[in-house]
């Protein structure tokens, strides 16, 4: 298929919605582990796995093998949205009759692997991968393990196998999301250290304790380690991996079991419990409120942005937004796409190219081949015509299409027939040319104009705001519907990145949390109100939540 | 009786698999450090590339097996009894037995075995597996031979290579009589007649075919007229002899190097018990593990579990006196 990578976050979260709605009518099932994979199988979905849902034995097909078999709402979920079977069939999850089992089943069309009794999956991948090498087929096989399941001895034998065998068509995904059925994994049975108190993100942070990497390479295997919710990490590491020869590879992606979903995340309860009926509509608002941070790197020194790259990286940045200005559509030059070609080999976090350039159609060209995954060009210098030749090119190469208006231009009426495949709208709230400026307030009201006109026609993209973004405005820029937040001074202006970004993304969370709020009071009263509040367990968030509540009101 | 003639299943086994080897390019074998002992080594000197040692870990067997079959191998693991289903059974029910690709029951695996029974010998109890029968023949989708001999070894490892689906044979470690012709046939599902007779039945496998053949002929001596029928397909049973019997003959005994719970006895009697109900007396290992013994020890510890000749022809003495 192979998507850019707005889109694969689009289908993502779909897929997330419907391991809500299937569990939830189903009245039990998995979702927490079902989310900790989410990213890994948007990435095999809808980039890298060889498949045909209108012949699912074609036989040259790559192999998914779910070994965590438990997890069984996520493969489903991805297949509706892949075009296996209708996404209306996850509502017959676990219930009589349906080929959505409790666990995976060939009795669905298109899954591999009878999964359920944890342990056996990586075994029997070696038996398809051998069978692949005997009749010469080039198909790759890509299985995903649990950690908890890594108590099984069976995977052991089996790591011991695919190394024997140099089994280098396969591939194995760790979902290393540190919880298990009973408690977290390393109460359980540590791969890692030992946890002291229950501060997973304690694990997170230090990676000197992260000795899984250590048992696979000891084991003879290639080892990858990545964050696995990182849309752009794991897509690396499969590449890396296909890339691999003579000895299998296995990808430790480190995971939050529930992600996306914070009363799930990181909480062994939700390991195998279906959300309630009165939950699922904020659980969906939740999920439609993911966002990003993305520093734009010319607010730095421009004479290193090498240096504003790593700065980047460090800090934990979403997306690094790359201001492009050619003197001329704006006063100020910055950089072209050469810069841009230099600059991508210092990471893989995606490039979110915002061109201010005369005439972008005559350069895009240049900026998808620069490595740009996402590129926005400006309504004011594109025509109806001229759009479409850029749309159709970015996504021919797998890259999102962006589009920009400044704060005077309003919404061109010839663009509305291009809303439903955009993957980002940018609404500057500042002259666009240079850093440093004020959010324009008037902004706020254009959002509102905006997020009605982009609903009208279907918007599933993500709205960026650029241009005087703060942590006093930010929340509420959030609330009035962007959730990708560019910052200039306000993040690469200041000394710790990591932290300004952390900052950023604590004040987004303040909001989401309210507007949540907000939700369950219109739902269901203080009642309901209470019972969201209560479902957060882990760490300080069910205080903090009970907090704005209460200034809110609700309670 | 003349003396018999003693042959080698294991290499029985192994000529088996390297013919089969010849004619099918999709025949994989696997082993678990078994495999000079089950001899299926010579089939990987012939076909190193589909030949897969993968240890001594009878779980990985299974499981890796399954992943062969499911990819359009026809693969034959090979342990021995006790590490196969007294070790794998979830990987043999849940990789094997459970996937059922469309239209069709579970993988194409065939779990063959040696040192079935008490027969084993010196290894001891630790090494007797007389519970197999029972596992196997619970598990839906599968099929359950034992053969008596080395020509149903042969028959019955191409049977299999024909057939779809999951299959469990279970060969002894010494060497076994003949009883067989080589016209003899085999199929899924059906017993052999190997003697007639009219006053009792001796419903045999593996092993004690030859002992229930000895125990009908110095039963001939007394004047009682005895059937031996060789139940090699333990499942599906043959519901039609067995009734045909119980019938003609209205008795049984049943011989088997099993435990008598819920092996051949076991299957006789529920079918008997559906059909035609007839007094059946159960010869096996009565509940209790065996031991070691050498080669020339084990009449004894069979003797020890009255699994002989003489307790055959006993047991039909005394259950013919039990008849409705």
């Amino acid at each position: 298929m192979g998507l850019n990578y707005y889109q694969i976050k689009k289908n993502i979260l779909k897929a997330r919605k419907l391991v809500i709605k299937g569990t939830n009518t189903a009245g039990s099932g998995h979702p927490g582990g079902s989310f900790s994979m989410a990213e890994i199988l948007g990435c095999l979905f809808y980039k890298h796995l060889k498949f045909d849902p209108n012949n699912p034995q074609w036989e040259d097909r790559d192999r998914l093998v779910l070994s965590k078999g438990h997890a069984a709402p996520g493969l489903f979920s991805n297949m509706a949205v892949a075009g296996y079977f209708p996404e209306s069939e996850l509502e017959t999850l676990r219930k009589f009759g349906s080929k959505l089992q409790g666990h995976p089943d060939l009795k669905c069309p298109g899954v591999e692997f009878c999964g359920g009794s944890l342990g056996t999956g990586l075994s029997y991948s070696i038996g398809i991968a051998l069978a692949g090498k005997l009749d010469s087929k080039n198909y790759h096989v890509y299985t995903i393990i649990g950690d908890g399941e890594s108590d099984e001895g069976q995977v052991w034998e089996a790591a011991m196998t695919a190394s024997k065998y140099k089994v280098d068509n396969l591939t194995v995904f760790l979902d290393r999301n540190f919880i298990q059925q009973d408690s977290y994994t390393e109460r359980v049975m540590p791969l890692d250290e030992k946890l002291e108190g229950d501060n997973l993100s304690e694990m997170w942070k230090d990676a000197s304790r992260w000795k899984t990497g250590d048992k696979w390479r000891s084991f003879g295997w290639n080892v990858i380690e990545v964050d696995g919710h990182r849309v752009e990490q794991v897509d690396a590491a499969i590449k890396k991996a296909n890339a691999t020869k003579g000895i299998p590879t296995i990808i430790i992606s480190r995971t939050i079991k529930g992600k996306s979903v914070e009363h799930m995340e990181d909480n062994p309860q939700w390991h195998g419990k279906a959300p309630d009926s009165d939950v699922v509509p904020i659980i969906n608002q939740e999920l439609d409120s993911q966002f990003m941070i993305a520093p734009s790197i010319i607010a730095g020194d421009m004479t290193n942005l090498e240096n504003e790259v790593k700065r980047c990286v460090h800090g934990r940045a979403d997306y690094i937004h790359l201001d492009v200005m050619d003197g001329q559509f704006v006063p100020n030059k910055t950089f072209d796409h050469t810069k841009i070609k230099e600059l991508r080999s210092l990471t893989v976090i995606p490039f979110d190219t915002h061109l201010m350039i005369n005439e972008p159609v005559k350069h895009i060209r240049d900026y998808i081949d620069a490595g740009s995954d996402v590129v926005t060009v400006h309504a004011e210098v594109t025509d109806e015509s001229s759009f479409g030749e850029i749309h159709d090119l970015l996504k021919q190469n797998q890259v999102g299409v962006g589009f920009a208006i400044n704060p005077d231009t309003d919404f061109p009426e010839w663009a509305n027939k291009f809303i439903p495949s955009l993957d980002q709208i940018i609404v500057m709230s500042v002259v666009p040319g240079k850093s440093g400026q004020k959010y324009i307030e008037a902004t706020h009201e254009k959002m509102a104009r905006l997020k009605s006109l982009l609903s009208e026609h279907n918007f599933s993209g993500y709205i960026e705001a650029d241009g005087g973004v703060n942590l006093e405005n930010i929340g509420s820029v959030f609330a009035d519907g962007a959730r990708a937040f560019v910052g200039g001074g306000a993040i690469i202006g200041q000394q710790d990145v990591r932290v300004a970004i952390k900052d950023f993304r604590i004040e987004v969370l303040k909001s989401r949390r309210k507007q949540l709020l907000e939700k369950a009071n219109q739902l269901g009263g203080s009642e309901l109100v209470n019972k969201w509040i209560n479902l957060h367990v882990i760490g300080e968030k069910q205080e903090q939540i009970r907090k704005i509540a209460q200034e809110a009101g609700f309670v | 009786m003349n003396d018999p003639i003693m042959t080698d299943m294991r290499s029985e086994y192994s000529k088996s698999l390297i013919q089969l080897g010849k004619d099918n390019p999709n025949v994989v074998v696997l082993g678990a450090d078994t495999t000079d002992s089950l001899k299926t080594s010579g089939f990987g000197k012939e076909f190193p590339n589909r030949f897969f040692n993968v240890g001594i870990a009878e779980a990985n067997l299974v499981t890796v097996s399954a992943g062969l079959a499911v990819s359009g191998k026809t693969s034959f693991a090979s342990t021995y009894a006790i590490f196969l289903p007294g070790r794998a059974v979830d990987q043999i029910r849940n990789n094997i037995a459970y996937p059922s690709p469309s239209g069709k029951k579970g993988l194409n695996v065939k779990l063959v075995v040696s040192h079935g029974g008490l027969s084993v010998g010196p290894d001891g109890g630790s090494h007797q597996q007389i519970e197999d029968i029972a596992i196997m023949r619970v598990i839906p989708n599968f099929r359950v031979f034992i053969p008596a001999d080395t020509i149903a070894v042969s028959k019955l490892t191409r049977l299999m290579a024909n057939e779809y689906g999951p299959f469990y044979m279970r060969m002894a470690r010494s060497k076994t009589p003949l009883v067989h012709s080589e016209s003899q046939e085999f199929n899924i599902g059906k017993g052999i007649t190997v003697r007639d007779g009219t006053d009792c039945t001796i419903a045999a496998c593996g092993i004690t075919v030859r002992m229930a053949l000895e125990a009908a002929e110095s039963l001939q001596q007394d004047g009682i007229s005895c059937r031996v029928l060789d139940m090699y397909s333990i499942k599906p049973i043959d519901n039609e002899i067995l009734e045909k019997a119980a019938r003609e003959t209205g008795c049984i005994v049943t011989t088997e190097e099993h435990n008598i719970f819920g092996g051949l006895g076991s299957a006789v009697a529920e079918s008997v018990s559906e059909s035609y109900p007839v007094p059946i007396k159960r010869i096996g290992a009565q509940d209790m593990f065996g031991e070691s013994a050498r080669d020339n020890e084990i009449p004894l510890l069979l003797e020890k579990h009255g699994i002989t000749s003489i307790n055959i022809a006993k047991q039909v003495k005394e259950l013919r006196s039990k008849k409705l």
